[in-house]
């Protein structure tokens, strides 16, 4: 039987993901990236591999493909693709009824539309600062003394929306410390807050052509505060996907991985 | 391929303003002339006695201060020639022409004389007019200018020549560079590529940063060694591209683009060479300063122009390009607040998808964009595209080729 990788480096998360020659996926991992992205892959491809009796170390792997910001540090890695292809491809393979993604990543929001093939059709990307990124919502929950999970689940209970106006993380933060100090209530504050990342999403998912037919990939997929605004700001229902989505990057990735290496041994 | 021999030398060349051959025609006693725009007519600049600065802001930092006297919304150019003017970088200036083509870039050189940025008692500023159309009487307007606002300062000034005889020289000097550059650029039309659109990037910069008659044999001597030149076997990129945009000088852009997997072929941007390396041709029989001044506003891609002739030509102008040279698809690039490229932009990489059929992707960027990790996300995700594109469209011609 023959293995193949993808590992995506990204700012927060290292995801590694492996498949067989049929396309089931074997191993699975998630870390927390290191400040050194070489480092962050060795370890998410040891702990893949560990769970693959048949493998060994990075260099069993019939084709391995780098993806994420840290895209070329992967070890051993055959080439690299960007994330943006990466997670139009992972989706693809999940659920090739979706036909939109937003990805929210540690330091950037994209909005990808996919072609039938699993190629991008179109893309568009908010990079010019933390805003409405996983790092956005990490500064959040520090405000609120909360953990991640918790906070994404407190504007759930709001009866009411109370707007945030700044977008930039710095700001916000300022702004929330504000409202909560004012003695507003914590969830329509949190609600507040998952409206403008919504909004910021919307933005993303009409540049790059959206229409129907959505899902959320990367580690803010989780956020389920955030998908119920996404849902409402979008006006159509976010579609769940049967895989991890933080691990979108990843398997698309070690699809494109398994597509080179097949074809290269014919 | 082998490296092209004068390429380290033009490098570091483009690491200053003030460069050495810039300094070198300064000690030979010529006047250092600065200008940011097409529409000052490059060619008057290098009358003999002067020679023309195209200013760029090489390795550019904070641009706080600048900010404090524009803002935060204009464009990261003229601020940065602004942050660079009040640190020093363009005391060896005798003059800067300006041109009323673009609010965000006069408000920066207002300030060089508001602020007495330049460090030499007879440096002066002048801003010449250049009308939105092409007609008889605007031709004429522009003519007008430019005796106003460059010949007749320069001439009281420092008594430069712009006689019949001293326009033809300039003329003469400015096509030999033109013929020298389109001849390199040419070599960009072949299937496998032997120069890269960095090279040509760096190339043509130095055509626009240096005294034209310090570069001259070194031009002639890259045109000779670029004749026998080999493109590596395996081709270096995955899909050949033409950038279109706004100013862009920094050719660390253009090598971000290709190690992300494209090559790019052609260059429609301010500081590129399309236009701006075009031959001028003069008739003998007519006034040569209106043959040169309409050479300019003929030829200028700038989206200023927003009549429904110009507006249509610079859409085939870039259809033509990706036909002539190949590529597969356009990077619309715009400077971050750029006024005019910010519509071009939004409107025409649409057209080209949607109603040219020729792939497109725009970028927004800083004036500097060489570090940025997520443009390079962006531009690679574009060449994987495109390259998909390629391997779909001739799997397709393969089946109907068998059946």
């Amino acid at each position: 039987m023959k293995y193949f990788g993808g590992c995506d480096v990204g700012s927060t998360y290292t995801k590694c993901v492996i498949l067989d020659e049929n396309g089931k996926m074997v191993a699975a991992v998630t870390n927390r990236s290191k400040i050194n992205p070489v480092q962050s892959a060795q370890i998410a491809l040891d702990d893949a591999i560990a769970q693959v009796d048949d493998l060994h170390s990075a260099k069993d792997l019939s084709y391995l493909i780098g993806t994420g910001y840290g895209r070329n540090k992967v070890p051993f890695a055959e080439e690299n693709i960007s994330e943006i292809s990466c997670h139009a491809m992972g989706v693809h393979v999940t659920n090739p009824e979706v036909k939109a993604i937003i990805d929210i990543g540690g330091q950037d929001v994209k909005g990808i539309s996919i072609d039938t093939d699993g190629t991008v059709k179109n893309f568009a990307m908010n990079d010019k600062c933390a805003a409405g990124t996983g790092r956005f919502y990490e500064a959040m929950a520090n405000a609120f003394e909360m953990s991640l999970p918790e906070f994404s689940k407190l504007s759930l209970s709001a009866k009411n929306t109370i707007p945030i106006t700044a977008q930039c993380t710095v700001f916000a933060e300022s702004e929330v410390i504000s409202l909560v100090g004012e003695g507003k209530p914590m969830d329509e504050i949190a609600a507040g807050i998952q409206l403008a990342v919504a909004k910021r999403c919307f933005v993303m998912a009409k540049k790059a052509g959206a229409t129907d037919s959505i899902t959320l990939t990367g580690g803010c997929a989780k956020n389920e505060g955030l998908k119920q605004a996404i849902e409402k700001v979008l006006k159509i229902k976010v579609v769940e996907l049967s895989t991890d989505p933080q691990l979108m990057g990843a398997l698309g990735a070690a699809e494109y991985a398994r597509q080179k290496g097949m074809a290269k041994a014919g | 391929m082998k490296d092209l021999k004068h390429l380290y030398e033009f490098e570091n060349l483009l690491q200053e303003a003030n460069n050495a051959l810039v300094q070198e025609a300064k000690a030979q006693g010529k006047l250092a002339l600065g200008y940011t725009c097409y529409h000052v007519p490059e060619v008057l600049l290098n009358c003999p006695g002067c020679f023309s600065v195209r200013l760029r802001a090489p390795r550019t930092g904070s641009l706080d201060i600048a900010t404090y006297y524009m803002s935060n919304f204009l464009c990261g150019y003229s601020k940065a020639l602004l942050e660079r003017a009040i640190e020093g970088g363009y005391n060896f200036l005798d003059a800067l022409l300006g041109s009323e083509t673009c609010s965000e870039m006069n408000r920066a050189l207002e300030h060089f004389e508001l602020l007495h940025l330049v460090d030499n008692p007879n440096f002066f500023v002048s801003f010449m007019d250049v009308p939105f159309k092409i007609e008889p009487h605007t031709v004429k307007h522009y003519v007008k200018q430019a005796k106003d606002k460059i010949i007749h300062p320069l001439s009281e000034k420092y008594n430069v020549d712009f006689s019949d005889e001293a326009l033809l020289k300039a003329v003469a000097e400015h096509n030999e560079v033109c013929r020298l550059m389109t001849e390199i650029g040419s070599y960009r039309k072949e299937e496998n590529p032997r120069i890269t659109g960095y090279e040509y990037h760096v190339l043509n910069l130095i055509t626009y940063c240096c005294p034209k008659s310090l570069i001259l044999d070194k031009l002639r001597e890259t045109a000779e060694e670029l004749k026998t030149r080999e493109p590596d076997e395996k081709k270096n990129y995955r899909a050949k591209i033409v950038v279109v945009g706004s100013e862009m000088d920094d050719p660390e852009f253009t090598k971000l683009i290709e190690e992300s997997g494209a090559l790019v072929v052609a260059d429609r941007f301010c500081f590129g060479s399309i236009p701006g390396r075009e031959e001028i041709h003069i008739d003998p029989n007519e006034d040569i300063l209106t043959q040169i001044c309409k050479h300019y506003m003929v030829t200028s891609q700038c989206p200023r122009y927003m009549s429904h002739e110009k507006v249509q030509e610079r859409r085939d102008t870039v259809r033509r390009l990706v036909k002539e040279y190949h590529a597969d698809g356009v990077l619309y690039e715009q400077i971050k607040f750029c006024e005019y490229w910010g519509y071009e932009r939004a409107l025409a990489s649409h057209i080209m998808n949607d109603e040219y059929g020729v792939p497109s992707a725009s970028v927004d960027r800083q004036y500097t964009a060489s570090s940025s990790g997520q443009l390079r996300t962006r531009v690679q995700a574009f060449v994987e595209s495109l390259e998909i594109k390629k391997i779909a469209k001739a799997r397709e011609a393969n089946v109907h080729a068998q059946g």
